[in-house]
């Protein structure tokens, strides 16, 4: 995919000598000592993992959360074997300068040659500093390693779409990865959900590693292998929604029989995801199959749509918070009076002409 | 320079050189700690800023109560699940909804598993690194880890020399490539590392073996929440249904299968935490036993709001299998009764906080909690508004706010339950204490350490496993008693509520006492406030000048190398901080 | 037409042969009948595919709009094994029977404003650059509010139901028929003409799926009103103007009741 290290040390005219010893310093500098200097020079003429900076804005950490519990591959074997993970403050070892280092570093080694991956989003409100980094604003770090990156992955709703924290009224304006004032114009990969399916996540990765190429896109700039169909499509509990049999409240008996969730607000029919087909932790449930609707976690402005356990949504703007039955229906007996009262007075002056004419 | 000492028994000198850690890694969230290091390498003031802020309480306002627990589950993901719950108690609570025995027992299985799962991640993949070299793991001899192993863990099956090699081998690759991943830039080569290379290579090993099983632990949580992390919570009970041997069982959430499931996870999790995590806590603590720096305030003033209900609907002290109560000004002989509801009692200030009050000098009871960013670093910070240099403590430094209690800065989480249960002669964790402190060698006094705190966790890591069983068991004799239910829906239609109501919820998170506190207004949310476990114990100062549980815990620790924050970061990662929670 | 048609075959067929035998009364160049008491008027407005396309349309709205509001608030749910029952099935199909009659109806109607008379086309382009219309469409407001004594005549629609007509109903439909088909193609999927034509740019336009079902379910209301207003007039029209209004739709002729010409023509 990319150059091995030491073809881009050749490359920029640096000698075998000074790259094998450039191998030993950093053989010290990583504290393994002088006898890892031949396996670091192996490793740098080989091609390496594809290192990958994992940033975190504001955000719950609940992706991170969720990728660990990937169960093919473990997420320990992503780590080990697949990726290097060189930055990624929820895990990483350095702290401070020493972690703020790698990321300059692992840009003049790996220039256009990693993957930045985005969990979280960066706030504009309070001068961008309601997220701090090393004492600046989270969006400078993002905005330049962007520069430098492959490729960008954002990681779940928050980077995809903005999530929580750009609910109404999103106090810190935080804006998803694709609509950072100065984002790079890098192809991103949104993998929305709140969070994602750990195994979505996972096959993301292990797609480009293993085909060498970023996974086709829907419009929105989602993989099209997982976000192509909605929750509804694939529902287990689809037939009962085909044949009209539905939970009209929590753990009445349709609810025992598992009957379609729509009344009490299954957003599935709305929403593009994985669970119904690959479902979550290794395949084991999904929450319909646990009893609860869908919420529509990876669709864009979820949170915002109304009440989670009604059908209906909510319409804002105008002033106006209320679902198109509301409105509607109040338009329409607004209309119907109007009528009545105007069919009221033509009657009047029709039968006041009558007199008139007479 | 200037010399302070503080109301709650500490004394502050800016003298020494100041250092700052930004971003403290290797946590959820956002922060930095500022220090003065004196010339002997002793932190003599201690800073601690919550870099991140959300606006949680501001955007729950005017929403459905319903829904509330949905939103402040994403408060977090590492504590994924204890802020829906706080919260649909929250609401029932305002309501006056009684949920049936099941629903108790399910969400208690699911907050169990948290506080299990939660620990278990933090200890091998947060903390582990401040204490473990995996370098040095290179130099191990497989044989003489696996003897380690099976001398501190007979039961544990994987335990041969051959299979400590192979991880070793593995490793070594790995480090080999000189893509060090998430070891990179480590403080390897700091004196204060004290394993022998048998027990870091076993530790090693754990990192990898825990990563692998923690995923387990959660899926109970998939069986009665649908998905792990962040599953489903309901107000008014549980949302998913039981149905043992009717019609259509198989569709329905949960089933005898589901619970073969659930079972079988809850076995193996007590097996892991007893073979695998507290022997190595008893390993590795048996190295780094003469290390007891970071008490802070934890043997003055810890507070615990208690949790897992035995019987459904009683959220009083008698009920609660985890121990509510204050301990202040460092009387262990007395445990102070505690009202979540008294307006005297908790309270937030925020003099040195980015919010906005009308009077700096009060505290306001979160049922009246305000959220108002105010992002300012008054006149003597070092740097540009958005290139921080040098905080000012004097003014205002950190997002979050202060908690206190009745004026106290309080220490929460598993050490101040521990602390508290303790005194309250909480038989189950007083004996567990004592096993570790004899295993160990050590006297009581050394719990108030970074150690007993990492140390507290383990074991109600492994209480927690244990009471699994306990309402699994007792959610298997209620259906069998023909009570299947898991949701009383009856007041939960909005339309039956009063026009002004208000409530508060609250649980023991892994990090420590959370409470959410609403007020709801035509059937909607007028405020919501959270005070929550990492805002106790990352507060910034208050108006008395009392500084918090994080920065208490680094006053006069030695460091050995001030450039290398690596005792820094074992007192602060033994509170497990997590900033998204603290600030909200 | 005495007898009322009461399936649409039966007012489809009844209204053919009504064209029929029109159509050939006006190719012999319509005079105008003398009344002893009154000259009354005639002329062909609506001709019979504008008729027909008008009742079937009319019908498959009123299905859609009923079936729509159960796809969104179904009914209690029924007993038996699932695989027994279609009824959402049902439901979900008739409003999609009925969308396809609606939609390519529609396309027809935009065939026939151009193919056919000058009335035709009034709906689809209002004349909105003619001073006789806006003047017409004035004193149709004042008519309305009462503050005329008389309405005018019209050949074809009147200019304030040409504009109801246009942006209520023409593009109402329209907006129905787009929104309708992106929600379709999310089911017919990805690759699908519906989908690639109209969900994969229509949905991200409104925000999500979501958004769409919501805006739809709107229109449907944006409609209601529509037919409420516009058969209200329409049977106030019959009894209070000076044309036949309702049996025009359904003869195509226009009778006007009296013979003074308008004052301002
Ligand atoms: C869903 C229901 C209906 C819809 C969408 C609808 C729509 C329309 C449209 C678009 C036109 C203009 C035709 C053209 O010039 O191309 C029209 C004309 C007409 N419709 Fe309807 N219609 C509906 C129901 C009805 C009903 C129930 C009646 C009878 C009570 C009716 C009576 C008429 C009449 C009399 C005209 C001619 C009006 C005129 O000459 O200005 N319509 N309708
Ligand atoms: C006057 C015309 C129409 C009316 C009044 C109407 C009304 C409705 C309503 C009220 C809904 C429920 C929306 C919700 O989810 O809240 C609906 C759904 C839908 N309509 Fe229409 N509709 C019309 C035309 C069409 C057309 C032309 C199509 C094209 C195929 C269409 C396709 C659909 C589809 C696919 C759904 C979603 C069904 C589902 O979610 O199962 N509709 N319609
Ligand atoms: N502090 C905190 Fe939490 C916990 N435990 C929640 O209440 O971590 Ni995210
Ligand atoms: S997308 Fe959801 S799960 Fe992921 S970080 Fe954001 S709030 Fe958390
Ligand atoms: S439960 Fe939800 S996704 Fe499943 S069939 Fe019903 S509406 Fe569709
Ligand atoms: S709520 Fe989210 S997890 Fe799946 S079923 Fe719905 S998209
Ligand atoms: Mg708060």
């Amino acid at each position: 995919m990319h150059e091995t290290f030491y073809e881009v040390m050749r490359r920029q005219g640096i000698t075998r000598r000074s790259f094998l010893k450039y191998c030993s310093l950093a053989a010290a500098a990583l504290g393994l000592g002088p006898s890892f200097a031949p396996t670091i020079a192996h490793a740098m003429e080989t091609k390496p993992r594809i290192p990958v900076l994992w940033l975190h804005g504001l955000e719950c950490t609940c992706c991170s959360e969720s990728f660990i519990r990937s169960a093919h591959p473990l997420a320990k074997d992503v780590i080990l074997s697949m990726i290097s993970l060189d930055y990624d403050d929820t895990i990483m070892a350095a702290a401070g300068q020493q972690a703020e280092a790698i990321i300059e570093e692992t840009i003049e080694k790996y220039d256009g040659n990693f993957i930045l991956a985005v969990e979280g989003n960066a706030p504009l409100n309070q001068d961008g500093m309601s997220c701090i980094i090393a004492g600046k604003p989270f969006v400078e770090q993002l905005t330049h390693v962007s520069k430098h990156a492959k490729a960008i992955i954002s990681w779940g709703s928050c980077a995809s779409w903005g999530c929580v924290q750009a609910a109404r009224p999103n106090p810190t304006r935080a804006t998803p990865t694709h609509m950072v004032p100065g984002i790079a114009d890098k192809p991103i990969i949104k993998v929305p959900g709140c969070p994602p399916i750990a195994e979505v996540m996972t096959a993301v990765i292990t797609y480009i590693l293993t085909f060498e190429k970023l996974p086709s896109l829907d419009r929105q700039g989602r993989p099209k292998m997982f976000y192509s169909q909605r929750i509804h499509d694939k529902c287990y509990r689809r037939p009962h929604f085909d044949a009209g049999q539905f939970v009209e409240e929590f753990d009445d008996e349709g609810a025992k029989k598992g009957y379609c969730l729509y009344k009490v607000g299954c957003k599935g029919p709305t929403t593009y995801n994985a669970c119904s087909t690959i479902r979550w932790n290794g395949g084991l449930s999904f929450p319909i199959q646990a009893g609860h609707p869908c919420i529509g976690c990876s669709e864009d402005g979820f949170w915002d749509k109304g009440d989670f356990y009604e059908r209906l949504t909510d319409i804002h703007g105008f002033g106006i918070e209320a679902n198109a039955d509301e409105i509607g229906g109040t338009a329409a007996k607004v209309v119907a009076g109007a009528t009545a009262v105007h069919a009221g007075a033509s009657v009047v002056k029709r039968v006041m002409q009558k007199g008139d004419a007479e | 320079m200037a010399i302070i000492n503080t109301p709650n028994g500490f004394t502050l000198d800016t003298s020494g050189q100041r250092y700052v850690v930004d971003p403290i890694t290797r946590i959820e969230g956002h922060m930095r700690i500022e220090t003065n290091i004196d010339s002997d390498n002793i932190i003599r003031n201690a800073v601690s800023t919550g870099t991140m802020w959300r606006g949680l309480e501001v955007i729950l306002k005017g929403r459905d109560p319903r829904d509330a627990w949905a939103f402040v589950q994403r408060i977090c993901g590492v504590c994924t699940g204890t802020h829906a719950l706080t919260s649909v108690r929250a609401v029932e609570d305002a309501v006056g909804i009684d949920i049936p025995e099941n629903a108790n027992s399910i969400r208690n299985i699911m907050q169990l598993s948290l506080q299990i799962h939660d620990h278990l991640v933090h200890f091998y993949h947060l903390h582990a690194l401040d204490w473990v070299n995996p370098i040095n793991a290179m130099k191990a001899d497989p044989k003489a880890t696996s003897a380690l192993q099976q001398k501190i863990s007979p039961h544990h099956p994987m335990s041969s020399p051959g299979y400590f090699r192979d991880v070793q081998t593995r490793v070594r690759k790995f480090l080999e490539s000189g893509q060090l991943g998430p070891f990179k830039n480590g403080y390897w080569t700091n004196p204060a590392y004290k394993l022998p290379p048998e027990a870091d290579l076993m530790a090693l090993t754990h990192y990898l073996e825990a990563l692998d099983f923690q995923k387990e632990i959660m899926t109970t949580r998939t069986i009665f929440g649908g998905k792990d992390t962040h599953p489903n919570w309901l107000v008014g009970g549980v949302p998913c249904a039981i149905n043992i041997d009717g019609d259509l069982a198989a569709g329905a959430p949960i089933n005898m299968e589901r619970l073969n499931y659930v079972q079988g996870v809850v076995d193996r999790t007590i097996t892991f935490i007893d073979n695998v995590y507290i022997p190595d806590i008893l390993a590795i603590g048996s190295f780094y036993k003469t290390w007891l720096y970071g008490g802070g305030i934890s043997g003055k003033s810890v507070l615990a709001y208690g949790d897992i209900p035995d019987k459904a609907n009683d959220y009083s002290a008698s009920n609660l299998m985890m121990p509510q109560g204050a301990i202040i000004n460092g009387d262990l002989t007395k445990v102070h009764p505690i009202d979540l509801r008294d307006p005297e009692e908790i309270q937030e200030f925020a003099p040195h906080s980015w919010y906005k009050y009308e009077d700096d000098s009060k505290g306001l009871h979160p049922w009246d909690g305000t959220t108002v960013p105010n992002y300012d670093l008054g006149p003597n910070f070092k740097g540009t508004k958005t290139n921080i240099i040098n905080l000012d403590e004097n003014a205002r430094y950190s997002w979050v706010k202060a908690p206190r209690w009745k004026g106290h800065a309080m220490e929460v989480g598993p050490l101040a339950r521990y602390v508290v249960g303790y005194v309250q002669g909480h038989e189950e964790w007083t004996e567990q204490i004592k096993f570790v402190l004899k295993t160990l060698d050590l006297p009581v006094e050394a719990l108030f350490s970074t150690l007993g705190r990492t140390a507290a966790r383990a074991m109600e890591a492994q209480w927690a496993a244990h009471k699994q069983k306990y309402f699994l068991e007792k959610l298997i004799r209620t259906i069998k008693n023909g009570d299947s239910s898991t949701a009383n829906m009856e007041k939960v239609d909005p339309k039956t509520w009063p026009s002004e109501i208000k409530g508060v919820g609250f649980s023991e998170a892994p990090r420590g006492a959370l409470g959410h506190w609403i007020k709801i207004k035509n059937t909607r949310i007028d405020n919501y406030q959270c005070v929550v476990p990492s805002t106790w114990n990352a507060s910034p100062r208050d108006n008395e000048g009392n500084i918090g549980a994080f920065e208490a815990s680094l006053m006069n620790t030695k460091v050995e190398r001030p450039e290398e924050p690596v005792e820094i970061l074992r007192n602060i990662h033994s509170f497990d901080p997590c900033m998204a929670c603290s600030t909200h | 037409m005495s007898d009322t048609p009461t399936t649409p075959e039966a007012l489809a067929a009844a209204q053919q042969a009504a064209a029929a035998a029109q159509r050939a009364v006006s190719a012999s160049a319509p005079a105008p009948k003398v009344d002893r008491t009154h000259v009354v008027e005639e002329s062909y407005i609506y001709e019979a595919p504008v008729r027909i396309w008008h009742w079937v349309n009319a019908f498959a709205i009123l299905a859609l709009s009923i079936t729509g509001y159960l796809i969104a608030s179904p009914l209690p749910s029924v007993p038996g094994e699932a695989s027994d029952n279609f009824l959402m099935g049902y439901i979900r199909w008739i409003h999609f029977v009925a969308a396809y009659t609606v939609i390519i109806g529609f396309v027809f109607r935009i065939w026939w404003a151009i193919v056919g008379n000058s009335h035709a086309h009034e709906i689809f382009m209002p004349r909105i650059f003619s001073r006789q219309f806006w003047h017409g469409f004035w004193h149709e407001i004042k008519w309305y509010a009462f503050l005329t004594k008389e309405p005018e005549k019209f050949s074809g629609h009147n200019p304030l139901a040409v504009i109801s007509m246009h942006f209520l109903f023409v593009w109402g439909i329209v907006f129905m028929i787009f929104t309708g088909l992106a929600l379709y193609g999310e089911g017919t999927g990805m690759g699908s003409w519906q989908y690639e034509w109209f969900s994969a740019w229509l949905i991200p336009l409104f925000g999500q799926s979501q958004d769409v079902h919501t805006w739809h379910h709107m229109g449907m209301w944006v409609i209601i009103i529509f037919v409420m207003i516009h058969v209200y007039v329409a049977i106030r029209e019959d009894i209070m103007s000076r044309q036949s209004i309702i049996s025009s739709m359904i003869s195509g002729w226009r009778m006007f009741k009296d013979n003074r010409t308008d004052t301002k023509e």
